[in-house]
């Protein structure tokens, strides 16, 4: 088999850079092509840079004309912040991916798309089975705006490889990433000087190191399989003993009091909390690994614990705790 | 498996492999007011001196008795994010940290006596059965003290809850550190496929907002859901009788309207709720008996036959008239409610 070629939608980003820097250091690989407005973030050599924007219909002729036999969705909004507003991310995620597709119904030499979705999907509920999986996007309604973007995006993926049964198409589902290079929510949240949380409420949350998140996308290129895949680190983590290993105090917060006080902060100058994230911050979520474990033969070498530690130990020395000390010392 | 012992074999006194769980004359918990004041003493002397948190509480802490001295640094060591909890939540070292509060329940507010633990395999895989009343699950938390106190080879039990619960501040969160789950059959089948022991109440809400005058009397155990979950996973169903706890809570009335209120199933009127306010959540200290009765085991059907409606219905009514019969049996032995 010839080296395949590939290419790599959001390619700015810390994922999308990461992975057209492992692909072109690949020999199974001949050709990279990374589609973004934005910079790398890591020095590229080999990967062709496509400078245009994912919601531009210039796609549609960009992509054919590289010829390439995989395309690796990575351009998925996952937050609103500087920048990008909600609107922005509800356009960048489904008039992206529509024109995506749009390119990739005139390109005749693809057989398999790698889309990095969102367990977002399945979204944050109390009554929820502890750990989702693949089948149980319908358990409940869809309630925020992200989640909605996320399963219209999952549609028209799913529309697209039923029209075309040579190309195979992987929905994978990720939780929330976190490590040392990510900003993410998470990240964010976590290097608040005080983080608040839900009085009364320690949800388990479920979240995957920023390697293995790397790593799933590449085992997803190498082995595509049909479908949805949930991609998490095993476990799940109290989110109070998250923000305890992250050595960060605490603000609990009376629930209908908790929207207020985003929103304040955010006017502060904050970043901002979505729907999606506040949600998860009271009711957590978590999914079950399995499928990729036993289909795409990947297992995160991260578990969830796992990774917040590392991503404590990697972030070393800054405390913010030690006030406490001289608080209790006078 | 230990399914041939009669129930009366099993009141023996078992080995003391775990002396936590075991009732014990010198209660690790004792610490007097004394050697609180010289913690905080030398608490504040290390702060003085320098030291971080940390080591200043674990040098403070050698001025304590030894037990006394290790429940500091347990707590200590909590703060700051070190302790284990499972992929559920539940976390062992915080649910031996409340034993002293469960044990009292135990002993001294339901005076319990449990019979046929041996009945419970030891290991593997294993359905409880249990009739259920109130919203709170205490009948599900003495059934795990029963197990830890008194089976030979003590094991905690993990149970399904109302989802309700879990909307509840604090209350979601201590249930899962003590090995409650939302009530979801995908929970009870992942949790049986790790080879742990479930305890499920089939009769859910419909037990939780029994009447006072309709207590010890089962309600449809639903569908049969628990038969199927424990047919595809080949676990074996104990039935097991609790008697006593439906007298915890004795439901004279309701408030419908204030119940849709508040998004709750039902909201309770009892003697003590909501008249008391917070004072009428505290259960009525009525004498408890808990009997696990012989396992039914469903291995030998095979997983397809979860799809086998006649053999669910059966079993599911196998399960409820032993559990029924159990209680009687135990109401006429136990005697008055209350004294």
């Amino acid at each position: 088999m010839a080296g395949r070629r590939v290419l790599i939608t959001g390619v700015g980003s810390f994922v999308g850079s990461a992975l057209a820097a492992r692909l072109e250091r690949d020999p199974e690989f001949e050709y990279v092509a990374g589609l973004d407005t934005r910079k790398p973030k890591l020095e590229l050599e080999g990967t062709e840079l496509l400078d245009a924007d994912i919601r531009n219909p210039v796609i549609s002729k960009l992509v054919p004309q590289v010829e390439v036999d995989t395309v690796v969705h990575n351009q998925i909004v996952r937050r609103p912040g500087p920048g990008v507003s909600a609107r922005a991310m509800h356009d960048i995620n489904v008039i992206g991916s529509l024109q995506l597709l749009a390119a990739c119904e005139k390109s005749d030499t693809i057989r398999t798309i790698v889309i990095r979705g969102s367990a977002g999907v399945y979204g944050s509920e109390p009554h929820a089975p502890q750990f989702f999986d693949e089948d149980m996007t319908r358990l409940f309604p869809l309630r925020t705006r992200f989640q909605r973007d996320v399963a219209e995006i999952e549609n028209y993926f799913e529309t697209y490889s039923r029209r075309h049964p040579g190309v195979t198409c992987t929905m994978l589902r990720y939780q929330p990433a976190i490590g040392p290079s990510l900003d993410t929510q998470i990240t964010r949240y976590l290097s608040l000087p005080v983080v608040p949380t839900y009085l009364g409420f320690d949800p388990r949350l479920q979240l995957v190191h920023e390697e293995d998140a790397l790593e799933a996308l590449v085992a997803a290129v190498r082995r595509p399989v049909r479908g949805a895949v949930n991609v998490a680190g095993e476990g799940t983590i109290g989110l109070t003993r998250m923000v305890r290993l992250a050595r960060r105090p605490t603000l609990p917060v009376l629930p209908p009091l908790f929207g207020a006080l985003a929103s304040a902060g955010k006017r502060l100058g904050l970043p901002d909390f979505s729907e999606d994230f506040s949600r998860l911050l009271r009711h957590g979520r978590a999914v079950d690994i399995g499928r990729l474990e036993r289909e795409v033969g990947f297992t995160p070498r991260y578990s969830t614990p796992a990774a917040v530690e590392d991503y404590v130990r990697k972030q070393g020395g800054r405390r913010l705790v030690p006030s406490m000390r001289q608080a209790v010392a006078g | 498996m230990t399914t041939g012992r009669t129930a009366g074999e099993t009141d023996y006194a078992p080995p003391r492999t775990r002396p936590d769980w075991r009732p014990s004359g010198d209660s690790a918990g004792a610490v007097g007011i004394g050697p609180l004041f010289a913690l905080l003493r030398r608490l504040r002397e290390g702060l003085d001196a320098g030291l971080e948190l940390p080591e200043a509480v674990a040098r403070a802490a050698t001025a304590l008795p030894r037990d006394a001295r290790h429940r500091v640094l347990r707590a200590a060591r909590r703060l700051e994010g070190d302790y284990a909890e499972d992929e559920w939540g539940f976390d062992e070292e915080f649910t031996e940290l409340i034993e002293p509060f469960f044990r009292f329940l135990y002993d001294s507010w339901w005076r319990v006596r449990a019979s046929g633990v041996s009945n419970v395999p030891a290991h593997g895989r294993a359905l409880l059965v249990a009739n259920h009343a109130g919203i709170l699950p205490w009948d599900a938390t003495m059934m795990s003290v029963a197990l830890l106190r008194e089976h030979p080879l003590p094991r905690y039990a993990r149970f399904l809850v109302l989802n309700w619960a879990f909307d509840l501040p604090w209350i979601s969160d201590g249930l899962r550190k003590v090995g409650g789950v939302v009530a979801s059959p995908y929970n009870a089948l992942r949790l049986l496929e790790q080879d742990q022991l479930v305890a499920v109440f089939p009769e859910g809400v419909k037990g939780a907002g029994k009447d006072f005058k309709d207590r010890y009397r089962l309600q449809r155990f639903g569908r049969g859901g628990f038969v199927e979950i424990a047919l595809r996973t080949g676990a074996p169903m104990v039935p097991v009788a609790v008697v006593g706890s439906e007298e915890i809570y004795p439901k004279i009335g309701e408030l419908p309207l204030l119940a849709r209120l508040i998004g709750a199933p039902y909201f309770p009127v009892t003697p003590t709720f909501p008249w008391l306010g917070p004072l009428g959540v505290i259960p009525l200290p009525s004498r408890w008996r808990i009997e696990f009765c012989e396992p039914i085991e469903t291995a030998g059907y095979g997983p397809g036959a979860a799809e086998d409606r006649g053999l669910v219905f059966e079993l599911s009514e196998r399960v409820r008239d032993t559990i029924q019969q159990k209680i009687y049996a135990n109401l006429v032995e136990r005697g008055p409610a209350f004294l």
